[in-house]
């Protein structure tokens, strides 16, 4: 049996009733009394100054209540102190086709909509830089004048061992370049903020976000009222990924809104706008170089990544060195350097997605490891178990491991699918592939410097035996509220369905911050033990004086408090409970959780890569590829991962599973493309997200570790899974066809380029994927003309339906939408 | 905006001739995403999803399904058409297929509407009405362009009619993904064994449905030897002959869902594919 009355079992997540039956209220649900609808207006430009914005016309048309621009909120505002470089609404520039310009508030979401169309702002074009090598070399168009050269946002160089003398002992090396595209969450809930400016000067905002305190933060920078007058409660999210975790316009608009109409305000984005909001995946270029002995030991490794930022920093400090700090922390790696650098581009600001940072370079050496296997004659599988960095040790960058799965997990997707009697024996078509991978438990540092908690939580019993447990985690989905519950219903010794969950509000709940870097089950789990375990003590000591049994001897599990020894002998939670309220007083205590110091490296740069425990997976992917449409289909993947302890076990298979999809749909076929700064496909209907039709089978297993400073042992599930998925998909890709995608996404296109089938009179290649750094197009004012073909036509388009002469870019800036379903009318 | 519920078909086409900005609304499924967008900002509608005459599906002599026959409706009675079961199959997602209707498909007239390569080889008859009387269309004349046709805007299309064509054929699509998908490029085969005639109709292929009249002849020629009734597989080299010859009859462009040269290279597959499944049906 279980030492465990509710960790490890199969329940129910607290908040599934409504999720399942629809009466979740999300942020879009909220009505208020005199609510007003808000619309943003987004500039169709690429890049542009814009010289002056007329609102008049807007403001006399009936229905709207007042419109507000860039002029209003001039504060520099980013969810990275560091790299503040953005504004609530563009200010004298625009940087990015759908980068928020002006925000009108009506008494109907369509009266603000038309309303837009009557806003003249006059705009001068700029060009574009919309490359990695352009923005890398132009010098003449800056997108941010702050950019010390060109259009490099961040430069970053880091060495650790003797890199030179690595190489210089390696029996093989690798050489190779790697390319993965940008892609975005998608998450199912369009962004949606209400806000609330009451009378006695505070103001409420309800908002699908994954940090409220860091958004409650630059509410007040930006707004200019203090913190103390402002509330953020974050919503239940309809999923995020990364996706709600800066700071964003519309947030800022309904709050200013409110705030000069006394009345409530909303603002929903539509799904067009979430593409333009977006802070999805970097598109990454990489370079890998890898030196090993004859038997693959690695001597030497050095990485650059060259990430295309889009227009603004959101959290791309952190993502630039993501891309190199947990390279190390799978396999050991005595040698290693890391060259990281980020540009802007005008394109929609790129962010954290599910894996920040980590996804890519991981995806490009997993790749790696699988050409060493296979130059070396290796199985992939032994091969990795071979090389694997030990538990409880110090990586060449200074990283602590503690607990270290990654062993475990190989051998149970190669137990579970046969992999090494598999692999290289399947017929032309079809492939097996493997891959493992890493991530952290939430970041080791805070985004802006303090030495307070990264989270606090306070727990509460009442008279009739129910508990409540505050904390500011923000529940995305992912299942921090169920979390909460569990832990705290096992540290007291109730159930799930025994404890209310206060989260995501600033003014109700102490400081978690947020839903990011996978850090609330061990930050916020180990905060909510400490205040559980608190009035725990307080029970058992009282129930031990009334039983008179020795304090040690007493537990407390499903509802009762009793003697170990002696189960029989003890008293119900609730007897427990008043028995210490009249020793104690009100029962209610607050626990919090700081990382450890001394986790990472003293160097510049030594704050990103830092976590109190790494978790690790692998996944093996089983592909069939058809030869002749080059079609892409993944017929079964399996994950293992280490969690530590799984806490609520449903929960972690649905991530891993969660994850997997994810990661299938970035390398089948999902990826940001633009016209001249114009995304093609802003609808989901052109962005592919894989349907369950496409989706592979999908098997998740649980490895535990049990790690010694985790929750009961528990560590993150929310993101690793994701990363092993990629790299095992495009491994198995050259299992069945003999051909290395060095690039993502593989599709059907790029297989029949890859066999030389297409046209029917290519020559069949060994490999897809870039050869260096591109020479940058010398077409100065290409994009700039493309995109004002696409800009005038859409205008063209809108002025005969509408019968309004638009402004330039009054309305939506979006391209062609998406062909309607191929239906019907 | 005005709205108008039409009882029956002439109430509708008295609506539509009365009223110059009216449009007509079925299932909305193009109608609806084209307002949303901004695109389209009709004065008026004409509802006409509630007229029972245009949703029967009729086998007394020639074929004839009601334009408000819906994608989920012919899931369930195919009209004895496989190959239109299959291309209902893959519009949309059950909801879609829910409102959809086939009507709409041949109103849109976009070259990837699934039910159109399929209408295109059966030879299929396009009839609509308006208050001056009753016009039958032959398909191969209704599309114009993309997005384009014959009918005229106080037009209602009233139903699709064919001659049966027994059961070998089929409709095969390229996606991106394997539902809520448009075409990258879609094609229809029906041979129709009594009559002695193949039909072969690409969608997404070019700016109409387009016709592969060589390779009609030539799998009439290889059925000949073969013996169109019998249920015998064409060699392989026959099937990529043919699946080449479909492949020259495509026009097709470089777009968002693929590029040109991938759609003239899964045509010939999907063609060759197509052959050697339809030759073995009986």
């Amino acid at each position: 049996m279980s030492e465990f009355s509710v960790v490890g079992r199969r329940l129910p997540k607290v908040n599934s009733w409504a999720h399942l039956t629809g009466t979740a209220k999300y942020a879009d649900d909220i009505a208020l009394p005199r609510m007003l609808y808000a619309r943003l207006l987004r500039s169709p430009h690429a890049h542009a100054r814009v010289r002056s914005i007329d609102t008049s016309a807007a403001e006399r048309h009936p229905g709207v209540v007042a419109v507000v621009t860039g002029r209003d909120m001039p504060e520099k505002m980013g969810i990275m102190p560091s790299t503040q470089d953005e504004t609530a609404l563009a200010v004298d520039r625009v940087r990015y086709v759908g980068e928020a310009v002006a925000g009108i508030a009506a008494t109907s979401e369509d009266a603000a909509f038309e309303a837009l169309s009557l806003i003249r702002v006059d705009y001068e074009p700029l060009e574009p830089i919309l490359t990695i090598e352009e923005a890398l070399e132009r010098e003449d168009v800056k997108i941010h004048d702050e950019a010390a050269r060109a259009n490099v946002f961040k430069e970053v160089h880091l060495s650790f061992g003797d890199l030179d003398a690595g190489f210089a002992s390696a029996d093989h090396l690798r050489d190779d370049w790697y390319f993965f595209e940008g892609n975005t969450h998608a998450a199912i809930e369009s962004h949606s903020a209400v806000a609330s400016y009451d009378g006695d000067g505070k103001l409420t905002l309800w908002t699908s976000t994954q940090v409220p305190h860091y958004l409650h933060r630059e509410l007040e920078k930006v707004l200019g009222i203090p913190r103390t007058r402002i509330r953020v409660i974050a919503t239940p999210n309809g999923g995020a990924f990364g996706g709600k975790s800066d700071p964003f316009a519309h947030e800022f608009a309904a709050s200013l809104l409110s705030m000069r109409t006394k009345r409530p305000v909303k603002l929903t984005l539509d799904r067009e706008e979430v593409f333009y909001a977006h802070r999805g995946r970097h598109p990454v270029k990489m370079r890998l170089r890898a030196g090993v002995k004859k038997d693959g030991e690695f001597t030497a490794a050095h990485l650059q990544t060259w990430l295309d930022g889009g227009a603004y920093a959101s959290y791309g400090i952190a993502t630039t060195y993501y891309t190199g700090a947990l390279l190390t922390v799978t396999y050991r790696i005595p040698a290693y350097k890391f060259d990281g650098v980020r540009v802007y581009t005008n394109k929609p600001p790129c962010g954290p997605k599910r894996g920040h940072g980590t996804t890519q370079p991981r995806w490009a050496f997993e790749c790696t490891v699988d050409k060493i296997a296979s130059d070396l004659g290796l199985d992939p599988l032994e091969y990795r178990r071979y090389i694997l960095q030990p538990p409880n040790s110090r990586t060449v960058n200074g990283l602590r491991i503690t607990t270290m799965g990654l062993g475990e997990c190989l051998d149970a997707v190669g137990r579970a699918t046969g992999f090494s009697r598999t692999h290289r024996k399947l017929a032309r078509g079809k492939g097996i592939g493997i891959a493992g991978s890493a991530y952290i438990s939430g970041a080791g540092l805070p985004i802006y410097w303090n030495a307070m908690p990264h989270s606090g939580a306070v727990v509460k019993i009442d008279r009739g035996g129910g508990v409540t447990v505050y904390c500011g985690t923000s529940e995305i989905g992912q299942g921090s509220d169920q979390m909460l519950a569990t832990v705290t219903a096992e540290a007291l010794g109730v159930l799930p369905e025994d404890v209310h969950v206060v989260s995501g509000d600033t003014s109700l709940a102490p400081v978690d911050l947020g839903s990011y870097s996978s850090r609330v089950t061990f930050m916020a789990g180990n905060a909510t033990m400490e205040a559980a375990c608190k009035l725990r003590d307080q029970l058992l000591s009282v129930a031990a004086e009334a039983l008179a049994v020795p304090v040690e001897r007493m537990t407390a599990a499903l509802r009762r408090v009793y003697d170990s020894a002696e189960p029989a002998k003890g008293m119900s939670f609730v007897e427990a409970a008043n028995l210490a309220e009249a020793r104690y007083g009100t029962l209610s205590a607050a626990g919090s959780y700081t990382p450890p110091k001394g986790i990472g490296g003293d160097y510049k740069g030594a704050g990103v890569g830092p976590t109190p425990a790494y978790s690790y997976q692998a996944a093996v992917a089983e592909v069939t590829v058809d030869l002749d449409t080059g079609v892409l289909t993944v017929d079964r993947v399996v994950t293992a991962h280490d969690c530590g302890r799984a806490l609520s076990p449903v929960n972690v298979e649905g991530q891993i599973e969660g994850s997997a999809y994810m990661g299938y749909g970035e390398i089948s076929g999902e990826e940001q493309v633009f016209r001249g700064g114009l995304h093609k496909k802003p609808s989901l209907l052109e962005y592919k997200i894989p349907t369950s039709l496409d989706t592979p089978k999908l098997e998740a297993i649980i490895v535990e570790t049990v790690d010694a400073e985790g929750p009961f042992g528990g560590k993150e599930a929310g993101e690793g899974p994701l990363n092993p998925v990629i790299p095992a998909i495009a491994n198995a890709v050259f299992d069945a066809i003999g051909v290395r995608f060095d690039e993502t996404p593989i599709t059907a296109d790029k297989v029949l380029d890859a066999l030389g089938k297409r046209d029917n009179r290519g020559v069949p290649k060994d490999r897809i994927g870039p050869s260096g750094l591109a020479e940058p197009k010398r077409d100065p004012g290409g994009a700039k003309r493309r995109l004002g073909f696409s800009t005038e036509a859409r205008e063209q388009r809108i002025s005969r339906v509408t019968g309004v002469e638009t402004a330039t870019g009054a309305t939506g800036p979006g391209p062609e939408p998406g062909e309607p379903g191929s239906g019907s009318r | 905006m005005a709205v108008h519920v039409a009882r029956d078909v002439d109430d509708a086409t008295r609506a539509v001739a009365v009223d110059e900005r009216a449009e007509l609304i079925a299932g909305g499924t193009d109608l609806m995403v084209e307002i949303n967008f901004g695109r389209r900002r009709p004065g008026a509608l004409v509802a006409i999803d509630r007229v029972q005459e245009l949703r029967g599906i009729s086998r007394s002599g020639r074929v004839r399904v009601g334009a408000g026959v819906t994608y989920t409706q012919l899931l369930a009675d195919d009209a004895g058409s496989a190959a239109l079961r299959e291309a209902s199959r893959s519009v949309g997602s059950p909801q879609i297929r829910n409102a959809g209707t086939i009507g709409g498909n041949i109103a849109t007239s976009s070259p990837a509407g699934d039910a159109l390569p399929v209408l295109a080889a059966l030879e299929a008859t396009i009839v609509v009405r308006s208050v001056r009387g009753e016009r039958r269309v032959p398909f191969a004349e209704w599309m114009t362009g993309p997005k384009r046709n014959g009918r005229a805007r106080d037009e209602i299309i009233v139903a699709a009619e064919w001659e049966s064509a027994g059961p070998k054929q089929t409709f095969m699509k390229v996606g991106t993904r394997n539902a809520m998908v448009i075409a990258v490029a879609s094609l229809a085969l029906v041979v129709d064994a009594s009559r002695r005639r193949v039909g072969v109709a690409l969608g997404s292929c070019g700016p109409t449905i387009l016709r592969a009249d060589r390779a009609q002849s030539f799998a009439a020629g290889v059925l000949d030897e073969l013996g169109w009734e019998r249920q015998a597989a064409p060699t392989e080299t026959a099937c990529a002959e043919f699946g080449a010859l479909v492949a020259s009859a495509a026009r097709p462009i470089d777009d968002v869902r693929g590029t040109a040269a991938y759609r003239s290279h899964v045509l010939s597959v999907m063609a060759a594919r197509a052959l050697a499944r339809v030759a073995v049906l009986g």
